[in-house]
């Protein structure tokens, strides 16, 4: 036993002796994901909207009222930020929906205003391409809202109209319908009533500051994996050799590495998280505005859960170095791979676009990765966890954490 | 005292040692040349208890090594093996990223024995003293040798394997390695070494030649020509 203590006692010891240029390697790549984090923000205040969808209009009847209706519609808030009318024949519409030219097409008939006004109500077409993307999405769901919107408007004046007769108030009648006309165009006018609200996130629920910043932790943290080289890189054999004749056996030699591969990326973890603190000093509206950011929807997860939580995610992206390193026969072969396996990880996970914007198999696939339950379970610390998701989050790094544990201790014993 | 007797080992099907057999009284310096790849390694591999025969038997100063179980599967007695070698293979055992007294300090148990070996021991006549807090990826081929020999004697073993000892160092590193040998055998050490260098046949009292994957012992003075014919 005192063999091996001393083993894990020299191997601690190298790795303080090579930890400050491991720091050295995670400040630069810090600086690095900083420097895209920035930009990336940068764009996002610039554009906050960056669909914006040409819809073909074609009006079969060209009269002023039908005009005037469809520049009242094209020049409200809500329609002028996503779409953009073009008026075109109903010949050339189909063309530009099938060449994808336009997002969708509405095709109005004749008599329309008239229509509405004298109850006749005539439908409205509107054709989307078949393979919609996310502009025909968006229309899609606007389109119905409105419809949405239309059909309760309708059932309030029919409805009115019957109670007014049935207790005999006919003279009341447009007094009543002025009331619900003011009250549903005071509803449509407002933008927000329009719009379903669904978060589009990764996480359900997570805000893009903190969706980015889950998927930006994680990241991090295994790309430290790169510079945990020195530490976790097998020996000589004629080393492990000497040292199993000595008593110290393989698993023992696995876990000394593995445990050390551990505690520098769980250091330099905890190094950036204080960098962040400390520039919070200097930069203290930064820092509130970022905490305030981070923090929002939180509803207080026990400390002690999330200190558990974060063990794990380290252990977890520990064990995958580690698994990684045990594979790549050389150094920067691995550290191709971990940059490589990380960033197409992540992207799978929905940690780079949310991933219901990826093909389904991604979806699926993205889903079972050990950087989606890491990025759930960063998610978790931001807004506070749900028991199911984080059961869910718990198990799956564990099932990883072992299945590459061991999978590490064959590939190094079988060597 | 070593007994080595029909030692046999393979890798998958091929067979390496085909009853390799040979004694050493203590004092006694015993050396096996051959062609690479003849099983030389192997068999000092076995000796170090590193690598499981398929049968046989060694014994060291009468007491088992490795010897056949009930069960009629191989069992080594680690104890003896720790107690009774020092093994030295050809690969440096060392951590680059530490000094040398780092190293040394994994292998002794003991601070105190480490630093009396330093100072007046086996590593002060290596002279290991002279450069034991200097990193080890900046040392020479040479000072690494001596000290992976140092690492070897760590518990003082009556018995010391050396695995091509003196491969690709320079003349002034294979004379300090062979005079250190000769203190040795002086102090009633047993040295099992193999290699290709003519100038270590010298101190040794027996040449083994291992051919076939089996030793046979050939006269000492051969040298040149007339020794590789026996190979």
């Amino acid at each position: 036993m005192r063999q091996k203590m001393r083993y894990l006692y020299v191997e601690i010891k190298k790795m303080i002796g090579v930890f400050p240029h491991m720091l050295l390697q995670a400040i630069m790549l810090m600086i690095l994901i900083g420097a895209i984090a920035f930009c990336g923000a940068k764009t996002m205040e610039k554009e906050p909207l960056a669909v914006r969808a040409d819809i073909g209009v074609v009006v079969r009847e060209d009269n002023t009222m039908t005009r005037l209706a469809l520049g009242y519609v094209e020049n409200l808030e809500s329609a002028s930020q996503v779409c953009h009318f073009v008026q075109m024949t109903e010949d050339e519409g189909i063309r530009s929906l099938e060449d994808g030219g336009i997002a969708a097409l509405i095709i109005l008939p004749e008599q329309l205003v008239e229509g509405i006004m004298n109850g006749a109500n005539p439908s409205v077409e509107v054709y989307f391409p078949e393979n919609a993307g996310l502009e025909a999405m968006l229309l899609r769901e606007l389109t119905e809202s409105g419809a949405g919107l239309l059909r309760v408007a309708q059932a309030q004046i029919y409805g009115a109209y019957d109670t007014a007769v049935e207790y005999g108030l006919t003279e009341r009648l447009s007094v009543m319908e002025g009331e619900i006309d003011s009250y549903n165009l005071a509803f449509a006018l407002d933008r927000l009533a329009v719009y379903r609200e669904e978060t589009v996130s990764a996480t359900g629920k997570l805000s893009i500051i903190q969706f980015y910043a889950a998927s930006g932790v994680i990241l991090f943290l295994l790309l430290t994996g790169m510079a945990v080289y020195p530490v976790v890189q097998r020996e000589p054999q004629a080393f492990r050799k000497q040292l199993a004749r000595q008593g110290t056996g393989e698993a023992w030699q696995c876990f000394c590495k593995w445990l050390c591969g551990f505690l520098c990326m769980g250091l330099l973890g905890l190094i950036a998280w204080a960098a962040l603190k400390a520039a919070g000093i200097f930069a203290p509206e930064m820092a509130e505005k970022l905490t305030s950011m981070l923090a929002g929807g939180r509803n207080g997860s026990h400390v002690g859960i999330q200190v558990g939580v974060v063990l794990l995610i380290v252990i977890t992206a520990a064990t995958l170095i580690y698994l990684i390193y045990s594979l790549a026969g050389s150094r920067s072969g691995a550290v191709l791979v971990i940059f490589l396996l990380s960033v197409v990880m992540i992207y799978l996970s929905g940690g780079l676009v949310p991933s219901m914007f990826l093909p389904k198999v991604m979806q699926t696939i993205g889903d079972k990765l050990p950087t989606a339950y890491m990025i759930r379970a960063v998610g978790g610390i931001l807004t506070g966890y749900q028991a199911d998701t984080l059961k869910q989050c718990v198990i799956g790094m564990c099932c990883y954490a072992v299945v590459f544990g061991a999978v590490s201790y064959w590939l190094r014993r079988r060597d | 005292m070593i007994t080595v007797s029909d030692i046999t080992s393979s890798y998958g099907n091929k067979k390496i040692l085909k009853g390799a057999s040979f004694t050493a009284q203590r004092g006694e310096c015993i050396a096996i040349v051959g062609a690479n790849g003849c099983g030389k390694s192997t068999l000092l591999s076995v000796l170090a208890g590193t690598l499981k025969p398929r049968s046989g038997e060694v014994l060291y100063y009468g007491r088992k090594a490795w010897s056949d179980s009930d069960t009629g599967r191989m069992h080594a007695d680690m104890e003896v093996i720790r107690g009774m070698t020092g093994y030295v293979p050809q690969e440096n055992p060392l951590i680059p990223e530490l000094t040398v007294y780092d190293n040394l300090r994994l292998w002794y148990s003991d601070k105190k024995k480490l630093k009396q070996e330093l100072e007046h021991g086996f590593l002060n006549l290596l002279g290991v003293n002279e450069f034991s807090s200097k990193q080890v990826s900046k040392l020479s081929g040479g000072m690494k040798k001596r000290v992976s020999i140092g690492i070897a004697m760590a518990g003082m073993p009556p018995v010391l394997l050396l695995d091509e000892p003196s491969a690709a160092l320079d003349l002034v590193c294979k004379e300090d390695i062979r005079r250190y040998l000769q203190v040795y055998l002086e102090r009633k050490g047993t040295v099992v070494i193999t290699t290709h260098e003519e100038s270590e046949l010298d101190m040794c009292n027996k040449v083994y030649v291992m051919k076939n994957g089996q030793l046979n012992q050939v006269d000492r003075r051969l040298r040149g020509e007339a020794l590789v014919k026996m190979f």
